[in-house]
């Protein structure tokens, strides 16, 4: 028996220890590796030291000093604009649901929750059809002549459109589970005190679940700043390279036609990684603190 | 339950050696062709398998395929016995040492030679006298035209030469109906690499990428001058659909495209050049499928003669992959009676035709055409200044290649600074 319970941990930690190794620490690693390096991905690769970070990030000349720039800035952008929605959408969602005299909420939980699940290219093809000048239902029924994929601000608002209609379900569900944790005396006591319910949303739901919050919040970020197959579906990164993001150049210097230039391709990605890295910890400092207070 | 036990192990052994792949008895054949020309691959090489040869194929679609490619030549496990591979990509894969030459497997079918195929198709694998690849096809641009609206506007005369010049779209300036267009910017950066060769130009000089060039800007401008002038679709918009929905005379897409064309109820279609400058220059611009071996040292001569066998089957019988629209190398296909049912026999129909078909084999095209894919669009639009958009695609290819090529340099010095050492330890 003793013997069984010396190895029992392992046996289930094990599986995911090993693949963790090799899916995701082993492969990180070579790739920041290979961002010190000139790598076509079928050769060795040649060290070249920081060669191809003063490139991406100090040698304005360069086309990968623009696609660097280009790239982050719309990856912010996007990140900006869609996170407080995917924030806010969802948690004005789950307590609206929690209204004493809204009916079928499983209903309307189901309907949300659905987009998520629909395969993101597949939607992005739906969309770009609704959006179509001639054909699309949006310039139909507000009699726009927009082509909305080609001009800004509407490609942004295409694809932020996109991005919350696949991704406010899942948050909602958390924010619901949260909500329904709260203990009821709380918000009756709150009641006998006079609070009304936007009183009550402050000081009682909001308090109440700040962790599924935060939690949310890194989530979300972290995903956001992986965008890619949204402005690829819908925009291809127009007009004149104002939705490419940060990992379509990336994808596009590793495996496009020509030969890989995956080095600086990795550089880039450590780069984003490095940024997303500070980012979720400060974000993570704040949820501790909160925590613990 | 040990027998069972058992049983589960010996399935689960026997799916991992059949995923090895390693298999001496079947040919691993990769190819790129998702979609509908997956499906007439599978036929092909089911219909090759029916003739009951010593070595069957296996047919392998692979999405993403080039950069599974890497991965196997990388690690030297798993290598195709054959795939097909794109036209662009030849120069660089022979460059870095990856493709074996065809020779013996011409010399196990001696039909397998240059008269044929289509020279076009036959050309491209070749790479200082050597041959690489064997052609199953040449597939690149097309212009469809749209029958009913010919005859609505009165221009079916542009026909008659078989190529519509940029002076005769333009005669219609003005006279179009509001909703429709003479022509769409569909496979726009192939349309000016067409223009290119109608007006002689490159796109290298003495092996260095020449995007901003003059013949460049005037195929720009030219095609500016059309959108310009109010006749082609606006910017951003589908004019594949357009085309399709019968509001644009002209779409210049792709060779393959005839099939979903023909899908459209009621759309009155037929296919002819790319407009050109002048009607007796004219080009298309193309790529082919070629059939190619990844070095491998593991492939046995049985392989490598029943791939010989397969490949001799295709030549002879590949008016199947007709069906998928392209236009089929083999010559003994496109003169059989059946090829001329298909549009496509359109362009092998005359010499003329055959050499209109332009491969680029310049090595560092495909970064060219990826600069003209980001950019061209913006220019003929006028979303962006000429000027500016010439000098940053060439920026663009200009930095792609000296980062590309850098580590070939790199490991050839690092071969002779090895060569010094192992010579000063001497």
């Amino acid at each position: 028996m003793k013997e069984h319970g010396k190895f029992a941990p392992l046996f289930f930690v094990g599986p995911h220890i090993i693949l963790f190794i090799v899916f995701i620490l082993i492969p990180s690693i070579y790739g920041i590796y290979a961002s010190f390096t000139n790598w076509n991905l079928v050769g060795s690769p040649e060290w070249v030291g920081l060669d191809n970070y003063k490139t991406i990030l100090a040698n304005s000349d360069s086309t990968f000093y623009s696609q660097f720039f280009n790239g982050m800035k719309n990856t912010l952008i996007f990140v900006g604009l869609s996170v407080p929605l995917m924030i806010v959408i969802p948690l004005m969602i789950a307590v609206a649901l929690e209204h004493k005299e809204v009916k079928f909420t499983s209903l309307f939980q189901t309907l949300i929750y659905i987009p998520g699940l629909v395969s993101i290219s597949a939607a992005a093809l739906i969309w770009s059809l609704i959006f179509n000048k001639q054909l699309g239902v949006v310039n139909n029924m507000f009699g726009s002549e927009q082509v909305w994929t080609a001009t800004q601000p509407y490609a942004w608002i295409t694809i932020i459109i996109i991005t919350v209609w696949a991704g406010i379900g899942g948050n909602m569900i958390i924010y619901r589970a949260g909500i329904n944790g709260v203990s009821k005396d709380l918000y009756e006591s709150a009641e006998i005190d006079g609070a009304g319910p936007i009183r009550k949303f402050w000081n009682v739901t909001l308090p109440s679940i700040k962790f599924p919050l935060i939690y949310t919040m890194v989530m979300t970020t972290a995903g956001a700043f992986n965008v890619f197959a949204q402005p690829l579906m819908m925009t291809d990164g127009g007009p004149r390279q104002s939705t490419t993001v940060l990992m379509m150049y990336i994808r596009d210097l590793a495996f496009s036609h020509g030969e890989s230039i995956a080095g600086v391709a990795s550089a880039m990605a450590v780069m984003l990684g490095l940024v997303l890295l500070v980012i979720s910890a400060i974000q993570y400092y704040i949820m501790n603190k909160n925590a613990t207070t | 339950m040990k027998k069972l036990l058992m049983v589960m192990l010996t399935l689960v052994a026997v799916f991992l050696a059949a995923c090895g792949g390693n298999d001496e008895n079947t040919i691993q054949f990769w190819t790129p062709l998702t979609g509908d020309d997956g499906a007439y691959m599978d036929q092909l090489v089911e219909d090759y398998n029916a003739t009951e040869p010593e070595i069957e194929v296996k047919h392998i679609i692979t999405s993403d395929m080039y950069t599974k490619m890497y991965t196997v030549l990388n690690s030297g496990n798993g290598i195709p016995d054959l795939s097909i591979i794109h036209a662009d990509r030849v120069p660089s894969f022979v460059k870095q040492d990856l493709l074996e030459p065809v020779t013996e497997i011409m010399e196990a079918q001696p039909e397998l030679n240059a008269d044929n195929y289509i020279e076009e198709a036959w050309s491209a694998g070749e790479v200082d006298g050597t041959q690489y690849t064997i052609p199953l096809d040449i597939h690149g641009s097309a212009m469809y035209y749209n029958q009913d609206l010919l005859e609505k506007y009165d221009v079916e005369h542009w026909l008659d030469d078989n190529v519509v010049t940029f002076d005769e779209m333009l005669s219609l300036q003005g006279q179009l109906e509001e909703g429709d267009y003479v022509l769409n910017d569909a496979l726009l950066s192939w349309v000016l690499l067409a223009q290119i060769q109608n007006l002689g130009g490159d796109i290298q000089e003495n092996g260095e990428p020449a995007v901003n060039t003059d013949a460049m800007r005037e195929s720009i401008e030219a095609v500016k001058e059309l959108n310009d002038a109010g006749l082609m679709t606006p910017y951003g918009e589908d004019g594949y659909l357009m085309f399709q929905s019968g509001n644009v005379l002209f779409s210049t897409d792709g060779t393959w495209s005839s099939t979903g064309h023909a899908q459209v109820e009621d759309l009155n279609f037929g296919v002819t050049n790319i407009y050109a400058f002048e009607p007796d220059t004219f080009h298309n611009r193309s790529s082919a499928h070629l059939f190619a071996m990844l070095s491998n040292e593991e492939r046995s001569e049985e392989k490598e003669q029943g791939i010989a066998d397969f490949l001799e089957f295709v030549r002879e019988n590949s008016i199947e992959w007709a069906e998928a629209g392209q236009i089929v190398a083999s010559q003994d296909v496109i003169e059989s009676p059946e090829y001329e049912n298909y549009m496509q026999s359109f362009f092998t129909s005359t010499q003329e035709q055959e050499d209109s078909l332009y491969i680029y084999t310049y090595e560092h095209y495909p970064y060219v055409q990826e600069a003209m894919d980001n950019y061209v669009a913006d220019l003929v639009h006028g979303e962006m200044d000429i000027n500016t958009g010439l000098e940053e695609m060439q920026k663009f290819v200009e930095d792609k290649v000296a980062e590309g090529s850098l580590d070939m340099e790199n490991t050839e010095l690092l071969d002779e600074d090895e060569l010094e050492e192992e010579l000063s330890e001497e």
